[in-house]
């Protein structure tokens, strides 16, 4: 009877004192979420290259020009020496010529259609999507279009289907 | 084993019990306030560091936009690590494979982090390095565009902050809380010792009132404080005590009754005893020359007088015993010489062996010590069988004498109850030779000489050959303290 009620007393000693000697000073802690990353507006234009299979959004200085036509002519001109440098490669192939048209029965909300002078078939799926994120990131910059909507590609041996950039 | 005993007991006392109580309460309820108040203060204290920490890292990279080339050389990331370092805290910059921190202390971002990171949301951790707290705060460097869409742009910048100062703020508290337990604790113990004192004093009076009561001072009375329960009880035992009082007073007072009903019946009747014995006197003397029936019956008449004169006289002497008022007429006595007179005026010299060592001189009542002898010698002869022994002895501080004969002995039933008044061993014997109050007042006699602590006895048993002892044992000094009983 005592030794159940010591044994009692001791539990509760143990329960109260416990967290107090176990739980002092500033513990670690697992990780904590918050709002949404910081954001803010960038300045140049915009380009997808390729790391390691992955597309990568590169900034370069506007110099003039940014409509989405010129952001495909840099993107078909290659990566410059210090992207080189640090692992960034393209797909598309050079001297491909990209036009863009907006199409224009859908307007502001409609897609975009990328005029190339090879075949359209030919380009490999990472090119095709670097393209369309591409001009569909610098039409957006422009207020062409959504940045969204889909992409067409037509080549010289017909059109790859509408679709839109993955990198989101 | 005993002294594990002795500190249960010590542990189960009321006073430590108290004491436990308290000082659990106080430490619990302390306990209970401190860490709880302690708790939420830390919460806070670090919520609101985190909070600021957080709030500072994204005024600063707000100021990092518009970022105008990606990706960026090891320079601009090494520029940007160092604009965001400051005395509070370092920055870490991450882009893909390239990294740059303001600071050589390695930062210990886990990968818990980096994944919280790399989805979008600014996220932070506290961690422990080398036993100093840290909080980490990581976010992406996202790109706005016109429709309000984010990019990642690929950069991560993780901001690196000693918690130290919280650290110690909050020590500080703690320090404050075991304080705080502390001072409860002791407050509670010297509440426990009042209250013990107040509620084990009446007890303890309690006790000591009862120990007195039973010790025979009917008197005994408690203060009744208070209108509590041990007030109750001081009152019931108040009551009771009262009640004994009267009670014993009662008894007392009819027994002293009875007594003094036997002592003036036995002196009312030694006048006519006297007379009575007169007539039989001439009677007896007649009783020769009376004829037949009317000689035995006048011998009958002298025998019956002669036995209630007896009996009236033990009994006149028996209620001098009860009233206290019996003397001693002490005198240096030769015990040897005593006894032999004792025995010679009974004409038993010849039937008794006596083992009489000359020269033991006591102070003692020759009278008294005359009547236990005869009366032991007579019962011995009466009842047991001879040979009967007398041997004295002595050391300096006792005189004892030891009256044995060859009888049966006494019957184990009968020995407690053998200097019971007019108790008859034989119960078919109704009519003895003696009074029946005999062996009673040998051993109220002996019980009358004393000296100091040493007091008279008369005790009886049996011999381990058979036969029945009686012992008497007397103080070789005896003062005369009256009838002190």
């Amino acid at each position: 009877m005592t030794g159940r009620r010591t044994g009692r007393a001791l539990l509760a000693g143990a329960l109260l004192l416990g967290p107090l000697l176990a739980g002092c000073g500033v513990r670690p802690s697992l990780v904590i979420t918050g709002r949404p990353a910081v954001s803010g507006p960038a300045q140049g234009v915009g380009l997808y290259l390729v790391a390691q299979g992955e597309l990568v959004l590169v900034l370069r200085p506007a110099r003039g020009d940014s409509s989405p036509t010129k952001a495909l002519a840099l993107l078909a001109a290659g990566p410059q020496p210090n992207e080189r440098d640090q692992g960034l490669t393209s797909d598309v192939p050079t001297g491909l010529n990209p036009v863009v048209e907006v199409t224009p029965t859908a307007g502001r909300f409609g897609g975009l259609t990328v005029r190339v002078t090879g075949t359209a078939q030919a380009l490999s799926p990472t090119a095709t999507d670097q393209i369309i994120c591409t001009v569909s990131d610098a039409a957006a910059q422009a207020g062409v279009v959504a940045s969204s909507g889909p992409v067409t590609i037509v080549g010289s041996d017909g059109a790859q289907p509408a679709r839109r950039c993955p990198a989101r | 084993m005993t002294f594990w005993r002795s500190v249960a007991a010590q542990a189960s006392s009321l006073r430590v019990r108290l004491l436990l109580a308290f000082a659990l309460l106080g430490v619990t309820t302390t306990a209970v306030v401190a860490s709880g108040s302690y708790f939420q203060a830390r919460t806070v204290i670090l919520q609101q560091a985190q909070d600021a920490a957080v709030m500072s890292l994204t005024d600063q990279l707000t100021k990092v936009y518009p970022i105008a080339q990606l990706p960026p050389t090891q320079n601009d990331l090494d520029l940007l690590a160092q604009r965001l370092s400051d005395r509070e805290g370092f920055a870490v910059v991450i882009y893909r494979d390239m990294r740059a921190q303001g600071s050589q202390t390695p930062a210990p971002l886990s990968p818990e982090l980096r994944a919280e990171v790399g989805d979008g949301q600014i996220a932070w951790q506290r961690v422990s390095q080398d036993g100093r707290p840290w909080l980490l705060i990581g976010t992406q460097l996202r790109l706005e565009r016109p429709d309000g869409t984010a990019h990642p742009s690929g950069l991560e910048v993780y901001s690196v902050r000693d918690l130290v100062p919280e650290q110690q703020s909050i020590d500080q508290l703690a320090t404050r809380a075991w304080w705080t337990g502390g001072l409860s604790l002791l407050l509670a113990v010297l509440l426990a010792l009042l209250s013990a004192r107040g509620v084990l004093r009446p007890v303890r009076d309690l006790g000591r009132a009862a120990r007195r009561l039973g010790e025979g001072d009917l008197s005994t009375r408690l203060t009744v404080r208070g209108v509590d329960e041990l007030a109750d009880v001081a009152r019931t035992f108040n009551d009771t005590a009262g009640t004994l009082e009267r009670q014993v007073g009662e008894l007392r007072r009819m027994e002293s009754d009875a007594r003094r009903f036997v002592a003036d019946v036995s002196h009312e009747l030694r006048t006519p005893l006297a007379a009575m014995t007169a007539v039989t006197d001439v009677l007896d003397e007649e009783a020769e020359h009376l004829p037949g029936d009317a000689g035995r019956a006048a011998r009958l008449v002298s025998q019956e007088t002669q036995n209630l004169t007896h009996l009236v006289n033990d009994l006149i002497e028996i209620s001098r015993f009860d009233s206290g008022t019996a003397r001693l007429a002490l005198d240096d006595v030769d015990v040897g010489a005593a006894v032999t007179a004792t025995l010679r005026i009974r004409g038993w010299t010849d039937r008794v062996r006596a083992d009489l060592p000359p020269a033991v001189v006591a102070r003692l009542d020759p009278r008294r010590l005359d009547v236990i002898v005869a009366n032991l010698v007579g019962n011995a002869f009466r009842h047991g069988a001879e040979p009967v022994t007398v041997r004295v002895s002595a050391d300096p501080d006792w005189v004892t004498i030891e009256v044995a004969d060859q009888g049966p002995g006494l019957d184990p039933e009968v020995l407690p109850h053998v200097f019971d008044r007019f108790y008859k061993a034989d119960t078919a014997r109704t009519r003895s030779e003696g009074s029946g109050l005999g062996l009673a007042i040998s051993w109220e006699n002996a019980r009358l000489h004393r000296h100091g602590e040493r007091r008279g006895a008369l005790v009886a048993g049996n011999a381990p050959g058979g036969g029945a002892v009686f012992t008497l044992r007397l103080p070789r000094e005896t003062t005369d303290t009256g009838g002190a009983r």
